[in-house]
């Protein structure tokens, strides 16, 4: 199943006056670090985050990672607290980067090999599916969401799933996947 | 340990046992997915962040661009009057004429007393003075989508304004004596919010005071239904319940922005007399409202000129509409005085020629420009003084002949349905003085920066910093000031500081799922607690991603819209790189182009795969941008330049002909059509000949009896959008 790309990504890679030659439903194309020289998209997607009261084009630490996710890359929280120099809990609300800085963390985390694709996503699903059906207990799935790993909230995990769970409290994983990378 | 963990365990088991091949899920590899998982979740977050936000862009944008093409109007009305046209064959002060209601002699002297209620009146009766079971039974009666009786509503009128008579312009309140007081913000018409507002926090009583800070009306659909509510509670807790005037608390805005519509379709009869009342009763709210003398509520904000003591004393009652220049007497010797003024005034205008072609600059939301720097070099000294400490508004770029300017006439600008018209004044000095402190309270809107600017995107009004608000604070010996005027996103923010709140009761205010409503409460130690709300219209709750599609959806259609109301002028920006004709253009220069015609400082980039299509190579399909909108019928005989003027203009031409249909019948004569749509389109440096208008206004007058129904005639110049046409019929 090919994977459908967030848009903004895709648009990532192409530097700002020719065109490059690739098509607009491409697998996920190798990231160039030259482009990021003259990047507007995600210079203004760094702008759609800043909320300094004087539009000083700045995020907080604390927004970073949101900025970078929202630019199409899923790092976990550790690689993106490893990038940003292991600040302090009590930095992450006041301490202010600008887009000079922020550039470099980003394409750090992009470069990143361990990426993960769509089909690791549904084998990480697949873990869970005990019957081999395509399908996976919400309940289960929840609780594991909670507990392990980089632990979410609850609810986080409810605005995920809500709307997922058929009658029987099952999620069929790759409709799963996919609404989850539409996002 | 959860149940998932053993049932887990269990599998791992039942998973040995069926099948050794199969590799149970280790510790390990359950929790590499789980990270995996929570990983691709976050980022499906943020990207939903980037929606919401970049949608919320766009309605702002929009909407405050559809301000600015509000210019167009007032420089056409002003050209009107220049022109002297006699489209409706009466005098000279055409506006006033316009504008006013018109009530025949009979329908000045009728009084609520001469209206039956019949037998079949369905709705809730109320009878005065006023009781709880009055509210009680308009609440229900609202509830259940009643309509109160036009009797009622005089009636209820009438007592509003005797009431309202006695009121000062601020009013003074204390909590020594309540708990707590609550602010409301704009409700817009708003039932449901006001409902909702009633049902967390109780409904207005003695123990429980409400202010309510201006803009009732406008825009939404329930906005008569929201004024008998809050009249008829003013009315029983007087002491407990009050009104500010917002700046949409004006006859001229309810014109343009659906109030007047509004009351002319429930209340057919005695539509005329209700607006006549409520002309008077707007003009009768107070502006301000202080509570223990450390608060002060308005609902714009304030400028550097604000004088509490000033305001106190001027006459408020004279201001029916902020909008236009205050008369100090009423006989024609002042409209010929007035003619004659304008007459010279108007050759100034005209003489520059007609501000059509270029679009004005937009003073940019978040950081609005000081205006004295951009101040035209051609408002020469005959400009107001009121607007030259602060830097002369962009908006009149033509300039003017000296010789024929009489030097001690003052030039008004006055705001004018969002924008500037320049007037001369009658009015003596103070009253001049008293109107523009109150344009200041309703219009104004707070910046980051110190100073204080002429709102030239409101057209009235200024943006005033924080130090203008901390010398006011500190002039009148107070601690906050709570405005509202602007939508916010939570329905609340802080600004300045922390002195200023901006409080907005109307959620979903754009779009289903675009805003949260709130109000405030604030007690004897003034420490304001926030209590958020939004009013959701589905049964089954909207997950947070259906919301931000539903709204995102809605703001991408009206972007759509615009796109194509300026197609011609986007086809040649586009053309202009792409030399070749190749028919595309990189990412950059469409972007570049866009917003060149635009305007709208939109993430254009972010935005560009939900509005035009790439070719294999990566460049721009620039024409694909206007494919998914069309015109809705097609108009015969009408060339593609005039749909798409008569389509952009589509708002500002029903203002129009909204005020030239006095009767409110929805059919104006074709002359009066002709000669509107003559004046509108030379203003707007349109080239249309004759014939063509001539053709359309007899291919519009359906029944051929010399009106128009101009309803049907703008139903022509509404767009679909085929994406959703088909999913309609794809069901």
């Amino acid at each position: 199943m090919a994977p459908k790309k967030p848009e903004p990504k895709k648009e990532a890679p192409k530097p700002a006056p020719a065109p490059s030659p690739e098509p607009e439903k491409a697998k996920e194309p190798d990231f160039d670090p030259k482009d990021i020289t003259v990047s507007p998209p995600f210079k203004e997607a760094f702008m759609l985050f800043d909320r300094t009261p004087k539009c000083e084009m700045k995020i907080s630490y604390a927004q970073c990672g949101d900025v970078i996710r929202a630019l199409g890359q899923n790092p976990t929280n550790a690689e993106v607290m490893k990038v940003l120099g292991k600040p302090k809990p009590e930095e992450m609300n006041t301490k202010m980067m600008d887009f000079e800085t922020f550039l470099p963390m980003f394409q750090h985390i992009s470069k990143s090999k361990d990426r993960g694709t769509q089909e690791d996503f549904i084998e990480g699903l697949r873990v869970f599916d005990k019957e081999g059906n395509g399908s996976i207990m919400g309940a289960e799935l929840r609780h594991v969401l909670v507990t392990l790993g980089e632990k979410m909230l609850e609810k986080e995990v409810e605005q995920m799933l809500s709307g997922q769970e058929d009658g029987n409290g099952c999620i069929s994983y790759e409709a799963f996947v996919k609404h989850i990378m539409s996002g | 340990m959860g149940c998932g963990t053993s049932a887990a365990t269990e599998a791992q088991g039942r998973l040995s046992e069926k099948d050794d091949s199969v590799k149970a899920p280790s510790p390990a590899l359950t929790m590499k997915a789980a990270i995996l998982i929570q990983r691709w979740y976050r980022r499906y977050v943020a990207r939903l962040e980037i929606r919401r936000r970049y949608t919320w862009s766009i309605f702002q944008s929009i909407e405050y661009a559809g301000e600015q093409d509000q210019l167009q109007l007032s420089s056409f009305f002003s050209f009107m009057l220049d022109n002297f046209t006699q489209i409706s064959g009466n005098g000279p002060d055409l506006i006033s004429h316009l504008l006013d209601p018109a009530l025949t002699e009979e329908e000045k002297q009728a009084t609520f007393e001469g209206v039956e209620v019949s037998d079949s009146y369905s709705g809730p009766h109320i009878s005065f003075p006023l009781t709880v079971s009055d509210t009680n039974a308009l609440l229900s009666a609202f509830k259940a989508q009643q309509i109160l009786h036009a009797r009622y509503v005089l009636q209820l009128l009438y007592e509003t304004k005797r009431f309202l008579k006695q009121m000062p312009n601020i009013i003074y309140l204390s909590t020594s004596y309540t708990k707590e007081i609550t602010v409301c913000g704009d409700l817009h018409g708003r039932l449901d919010d006001l409902l909702l507002i009633f049902y967390k926090n109780g409904l207005p009583s003695t123990d429980n005071p409400y202010v309510f800070n201006g803009d009732f009306v406008d825009r939404g659909k329930k906005s008569i239904e929201i004024i008998i509510i809050l009249f008829a509670f003013l009315l029983l807790y007087p002491d407990h319940m009050h009104l500010n005037r917002g700046n949409h608390e004006d006859h001229i805005m309810n014109l343009r922005y659906g109030f007047t519509k509004e009351v002319m379709q429930k209340y057919r009869t005695h539509g005329r007399q209700i607006l006549q009342l409520l002309q008077d009763i707007f003009s009768l709210l107070p502006v301000a409202t202080v509570i223990d003398d450390k608060v002060l509520i308005v609902h714009g904000g304030i400028s550097d000129m604000t004088d509490l003591e000033f305001l106190g004393s001027i006459e408020r009652q004279k201001i029916k509409s902020v909008l236009r220049l205050p008369k100090s007497f009423e006989d024609v010797e002042a409209e010929r005085g007035l003619e004659k003024i304008c007459g010279q005034a108007g050759s100034l205008r005209s003489a520059g020629g007609p501000s059509g072609g270029t679009r004005k600059r937009r003073c940019r939301r978040r950081k609005p420009s000081s205006g004295s720097s951009s101040s035209s070099s051609s408002s020469s000294s005959s400009s107001s003084s009121i607007s030259s400490p602060r830097g002369a508004s962009q908006v009149w770029s033509s300039p003017l002949p000296s010789p024929r300017v009489p030097s001690p006439t003052d030039l008004l600008q006055l705001p004018f349905l969002d924008s500037i018209v320049a007037v001369a004044s009658l009015a003596p000095p103070r009253e001049e003085a008293g109107w523009k402190q109150i344009v200041d309270l309703l219009w104004s809107d707070p910046k980051k920066q110190d100073g204080c600017t002429a709102n030239t995107f409101r057209g009235g009004g200024c943006y005033f910093g924080p130090d203008v608000t901390r010398r006011l604070l500190q002039r009148h010996g107070l601690q906050l000031l709570i405005r509202s005027h602007e939508c916010k996103q939570e329905g609340y923010e802080f600004c300045h500081d922390g002195q200023v709140i901006t409080i907005f009761s109307a959620s979903n205010y754009y779009e289903e799922g675009s805003n949260r409503g709130a109000y405030v409460k604030l007690g004897p130690d003034m420490v304001p607690r926030f209590f958020q709300y939004q009013v959701s219209r589905c049964t089954r709750k909207l997950t947070l991603h259906q919301r931000v599609s539903v709204a995102e959806s809605s703001a991408l259609k009206s972007l759509k819209e615009k796109l194509f109301a300026h197609r011609s002028e986007l086809m040649a920006a586009f053309q202009e790189y792409d030399v070749n004709k190749t028919g595309c253009i990189s990412i950059t220069d469409w972007a570049q182009a866009t917003e060149s015609v635009l305007k709208l400082d939109l993430p254009w980039r972010t935005l560009r795969p939900r509005l035009a299509r790439l070719a294999p190579d990566g460049a721009v399909e620039y024409q694909s941008c206007f494919e998914d909108v069309s015109a809705g019928q097609p108009v015969p005989q009408i060339s593609p330049n005039l749909a798409e003027t008569l389509y952009r203009y589509r708002t500002d031409l029903e203002i129009v002909f909204n005020i030239i249909d006095k009767d409110h019948s929805g059919l104006i004569s074709i002359d009066e059509f002709r000669q509107t749509w003559k004046l509108f389109s030379s203003h707007l440096n349109v080239d249309v000949d004759d014939s063509a208008i001539d053709d359309l206004a007899r291919s519009i007058d359906y029944n051929k009896d010399g009106s128009i129904d101009f309803n049907e005639f703008l139903e022509a110049f509404r767009v679909v959008h085929k994406l959703d046409t088909k999913e309609k019929q794809q069901g």
